[in-house]
């Protein structure tokens, strides 16, 4: 929906994207731990850890889709009210039930027209961003194909060129490269990195440490806390890989356990 | 006009009333069932359709009147309280969802049933025969019910109409939506509250259950032919329309036969022939194709998944 | 014909046929018995709404044995309502597999269809089918008494004998395949994996549901009778965790359900029926109100305790670091109140109007202030903050940290004595 851009020239200099001191619960069990970040400029960042390790839960809690416990986020140092316009969205592929009788057309569509006010379909502008963003990632052959007959790898372009039409700064991608071919996955970064090159932040929860490697700018290392964050050759060495993969810190579930019931540990 | 006046000078009048009520309700409900559906929330409305008897119940009660717009903003109260105890069940229990619809639906329609039957036994005037309020009542709707039933029909579809973008975007991607800053869990609401609406407003002229029906066929029937939401929109719509009208027919001709039953038999049928017969969805079709490969529906997917598994093989 | 009903059973009420209670009372605990040990099964297999599938679909069963000449209460119409039910299932299943239909809108179309196609062979076939829609959904449990057969010489009522023997026949079935229904409701690929025959033991339990429907027809009706089904069974789920547990508390439920609700309706002259699914349902909002884990009342109190917690403590712990670093302290909102509650547990004692510690409560404050500085210093440690960003999370984490989590962090740590401000951590007192 329409933001407020104006305000946003004020803080030129702020990073694109912050987190302070950032504590996520479900329910009122902390599963993300005092996450204080930021990322300066625009770069491909990679969120990357074990499963369960909160990396969704960050983006979640960044797009105030799940509740904070708190802490905060700041985009341009402005509250996210206020620049959603400029921020784009891409959820993860299972969230979606894939047989919804709409096309590919339509979905990119909707990146597009989500920026309008309440009962706006969007005309002619709209049509041709969807189509443009749908060549983008290659998929504009596909533009009248429902979306379940779709493969992984070309779904999650879907989800990327809805987000493209989204004329976004910033892209927050949750697992984007999840059930994708390898073909596809290079598709897809070599999209991401040219987002990079326009000066857009990306910032994408990721897996797998090899293509990370690879295409990431900066990474974070996230383990219910963030282990460690910066440039990717600095970040992801064998020390910060053990200290995010090789168990838990058995006292944070222990903690979690206890603030759950409102108790204290043994 | 003219056309309009032979079919009348054809058909008596209270015929003609109960098809227009009828049908404006079959209408509705297939376009208003459509997004319920799509949400996986197909029978929220039979919950809500059973609710209604309590608020029905206490409108006679509390103002003596046994006019049907009073019954029905009664019964539209309930019926909202009930969606709200399912979404706050939801929220706070750990009920799943399957049996939060079927405790309210069960606990609600007994409550209605007690303040029913207490209020018959009590002698309290116009209670008799109100249990009744659930099974319909079609062939004694008045024009002044067929008008109300048509008036809120419409502003329901439009109502859709005007926030399909909406509804569409949430009904697809919820979080998407939030994210953009759109009210997401409002407008899911919305959505089935339209339901809830649409199946009161369905029950004097179809009963509960066959309300249910025509909340949840017309829209299955439409996912058989189309792969896109304004199509289905008005497919569902229309399917809605035509077994509500052919209901209407056979009844009429059979003397004997009550209209509800009848129309939630035509829209079966409907559904058994698309089931079977739609192109590309259709059973008989992906037989065909299975055996006939390639074919024109699902060539160009297996292609996609050959050339993902060889590409996954050379790694 | 529901108005000579009702009319007739109020006119037996008013006629005060005591003892014939009795029996309208027990059909009604046994019936509802039949539905809670299979309803909780049902429910714990998240098919609930097939139980209210169900309950409409068997209409033309009924309507098509009675056709046959079937006795009402007689096995043939068990007969004619289980076929029903297994076709309901069956189309179901079809419309979810094959047709590709969603899974709710497959129950939806398959009983909506069902039941149209009851009602309409009702009318059709006219007087030959001695059924009304609205007994078979509003039941008639106070003509029970009057319908009696003749059993061993005793002059027992039809639906009494009728709905002992089925649920003889359900606990006979439920017990003889526990393991299997425990196995498969827990984890149904498993279950199949292990060679476990799922599909006969679903089979079984929805033969045992549409039988027990059946019988609750006679009770209570059609749709109330999705409330002995799912009522009981979703409230005892939520107060016990084994099965076998929730089937035991369900039964009592559904019991007291029965028992109540006929009472109640006794006494404010109104129906049985209804009154009993207002009983089950008022037993279902205790149920999750004071579940012992996720309840609703557990929840609220456990905060306010929390809550209460934190204020005493946080006020502990402000005195001691006033008297540490020689300051005055500054009074939260409460502050009487707490003052009051810590002079009566020892914690404080009043000198000239001013608020000290006793030796207790040093004690206390100290392991607050000691479970702060160590987790300020854990943080700095493990998580890359600012200093001037590890006051907060320790403010809340201070209040949940034990005895033993401490001495493995001050372990970790390397027995440190500063905390990341400089300032001394208390040690541990015994």
């Amino acid at each position: 929906m329409v933001g407020n851009d104006s305000a946003s020239e004020v803080h030129a200099d702020a990073p694109m994207l912050e987190w302070h001191d950032l504590t996520v619960a479900y329910g009122r069990r902390p599963v993300l731990w005092n996450v204080d970040f930021e990322i300066p400029k625009p770069c491909l960042f990679g969120i990357i850890g074990p499963n369960g390790a909160g990396k969704s839960t960050l983006l979640k809690a960044s797009l105030d889709l799940v509740q904070r416990a708190g802490g905060c986020v700041r985009f341009w140092g402005q509250p996210l009210a206020q620049v959603r316009s400029r921020i784009a969205y891409v959820p993860q592929r299972e969230t979606v039930d894939w047989d919804f009788p709409v096309t590919v057309m339509d979905v990119v569509r909707m990146g597009a027209t989500s920026k309008l006010g309440w009962f706006q379909r969007g005309g002619k502008r709209e049509r041709e961003l969807a189509l443009h963003s749908l060549d983008r990632v290659g998929l504009a052959d596909f533009s009248n194909r429902q979306i379940g007959k779709l493969s992984g790898g070309q779904q999650q372009r879907v989800f990327l060129a809805r987000a493209l039409a989204r004329e976004a700064e910033i892209y927050l991608l949750d697992e984007p490269m999840a059930g994708v071919d390898a073909g596809s996955q290079e598709q897809i970064f070599n999209i991401l990195a040219t987002l990079r090159d326009q000066g857009k932040l990306i910032v994408a929860v990721h897996h797998d440490i090899r293509t990370a490697v690879e295409w990431f700018d900066a990474v974070a290392l996230v383990d219910m806390r963030l282990v460690a964050a910066g440039p990717t050759a600095e970040i992801l060495t064998p020390e910060n890989l053990t200290m995010t993969y090789s168990g838990r810190l058995s006292v944070l579930d222990e903690i979690g356990e206890a603030v759950e019931r409102g108790g204290r540990t043994s | 006009m003219i056309r309009l006046s032979v079919i009348a000078a054809f058909l008596p009048y209270n015929t003609l009333v109960v098809a227009a009520g009828v049908a404006a309700v079959g209408c509705a409900a297939g376009v208003i069932g459509t997004f319920g559906v799509l949400r996986k929330r197909a029978l929220v409305g039979d919950a809500a359709a059973h609710a209604t008897l309590v608020g029905v119940a206490s409108a006679l009660l509390l103002t003596g009147q046994r006019d049907l717009a009073v019954l029905l903003v009664g019964g539209l109260t309930s019926a909202m309280v009930a969606i709200v105890l399912l979404v706050l069940i939801r929220k706070f229990t750990r009920t799943r969802d399957d049996a939060a619809i079927a405790i309210v639906l069960s606990v609600s329609f007994g409550l209605g049933i007690t303040l029913i039957s207490g209020m018959v036994s009590r002698g309290i005037p116009g209670s008799g025969g109100l249990e009744r309020f659930l099974l319909g009542h079609t062939a004694s709707l008045t024009a002044h019910d067929a008008i109300l039933l048509g008036a809120v029909s419409a502003t329901s579809v439009l109502c859709i109409v005007v926030g399909l973008k909406e509804a569409t975007m949430v009904a697809f991607d919820r979080d998407f939506a939030a994210a953009a800053g759109w009210p997401a869990a409002t407008i899911d609401f919305v959505l089935i509250a339209l339901v809830a609406v649409m199946v009161v407003v369905g029950l004097p002229a179809a009963g509960a259950v066959l309300v249910t029906a025509l909340v949840v066929i017309p829209p299955a029937v439409a996912r058989q032919w189309t792969e896109r939401i304004v199509p289905m929109l008005v497919i569902a719509g229309t399917v809605g329309l035509v077994s509500s009208l052919l209901g209407v027919a056979i009844s009429s001709v059979a003397v004997q036969i009550p209209t509800g039953p009848v129309v939630v038999l035509v829209a079966t049928s409907f559904l058994i022939f698309s089931v079977f017969l739609a192109p590309c969805r259709g059973i008989v079709w992906r037989a065909r194709a299975t055996s006939l490969l390639p074919s024109a529906c699902c060539e160009e997917k297996d292609a996609e998944t050959t050339a993902r598994v060889v590409t996954e093989q050379k790694l | 014909m529901i108005n000579l009903v009702a009319d007739s059973a109020i006119t037996l009420w008013f006629d005060r046929v005591g003892p014939l209670h009795g029996w309208a009372i027990a059909t009604a605990v046994v019936v509802s018995a039949c539905c809670a040990i299979v309803g909780t099964l049902l429910v714990v297999r998240q098919m609930s709404l097939l139980g209210d599938a169900i309950s409409h679909a068997v209409l033309p069963g009924l309507v098509v044995a009675v056709l046959c000449g079937a006795q009402p209460g007689g096995v043939g119409v068990l007969l004619g309502a289980t076929v029903a039910a297994m076709t309901t299932v069956w189309s179901t299943r079809f419309l979810f597999r094959h047709a590709g239909l969603w899974e709710d809108a497959s129950v939806g179309v398959a009983f909506t269809t069902l039941f149209a196609a009851g009602v309409l062979l009702i009318t059709v076939s006219g007087s030959r089918v001695d059924l009304d829609p609205g007994c078979v959904l509003y039941g008639i449990l106070e003509l029970v008494p009057f319908d009696t057969v003749s059993v061993y010489g005793w002059d027992l009522p039809r639906a009494f004998v009728s709905a002992l023997s089925v649920l003889v026949l359900i606990i006979f079935g439920v017990w003889c395949t526990w393991r299997w229904q425990i196995f498969t409701a827990f984890d149904t690929d498993a279950a199949k994996a292990a060679g476990i025959p799922v599909g006969g033991v679903t089979c079984g339990l929805l033969i045992g549901v549409s039988l027990a429907t059946v019988t609750g027809f006679v009770a209570v009706g059609a749709i109330l009778v999705v409330a002995m089904l799912v009522v009981p069974a979703a409230a005892a789920e939520r107060l016990v965790h084994r099965l076998h547990h929730a089937v035991w508390l369900a039964v009592l439920f559904a019991a007291v359900g029965a028992v109540g609700g006929y009472l109640l309706a006794w006494r404010f002259s109104t129906s049985a029926a209804g009154m009993m699914a207002v009983v089950l349902g008022v037993e279902y909002l205790v149920a999750i109100l004071i579940a012992p884990d996720d309840g609703v009342a557990a929840r609220l109190v456990s905060k306010l305790v929390y809550l209460w917690r934190v204020q005493i403590e946080d006020r502990l712990a402000s005195l001691w670091r006033a008297e540490e670093s020689k300051q005055l302290v500054q009074e939260g909102g409460f502050a009487g109140l707490i003052n009051r509650w810590l002079c009566v547990r020892g914690k404080l004692r009043k000198e000239e109007n001013v608020f000290v510690l006793t030796p207790q409560g040093r004690m206390h404050a100290e392991l607050i202030v000691r479970s702060h500085r160590l987790w300020e210093t854990w943080l700095g440690k493990h998580v890359d903050l600012p200093v001037d960003h590890l006051h907060p999370p320790a403010e809340w984490i201070e209040h949940h940290l034990g005895e033993q989590v401490r001495k493995r962090i001050e372990d970790e740590l390397g027995n440190k004595d500063i905390d990341p401000h400089g300032s001394m951590i208390p040690k541990e007192k015994r």
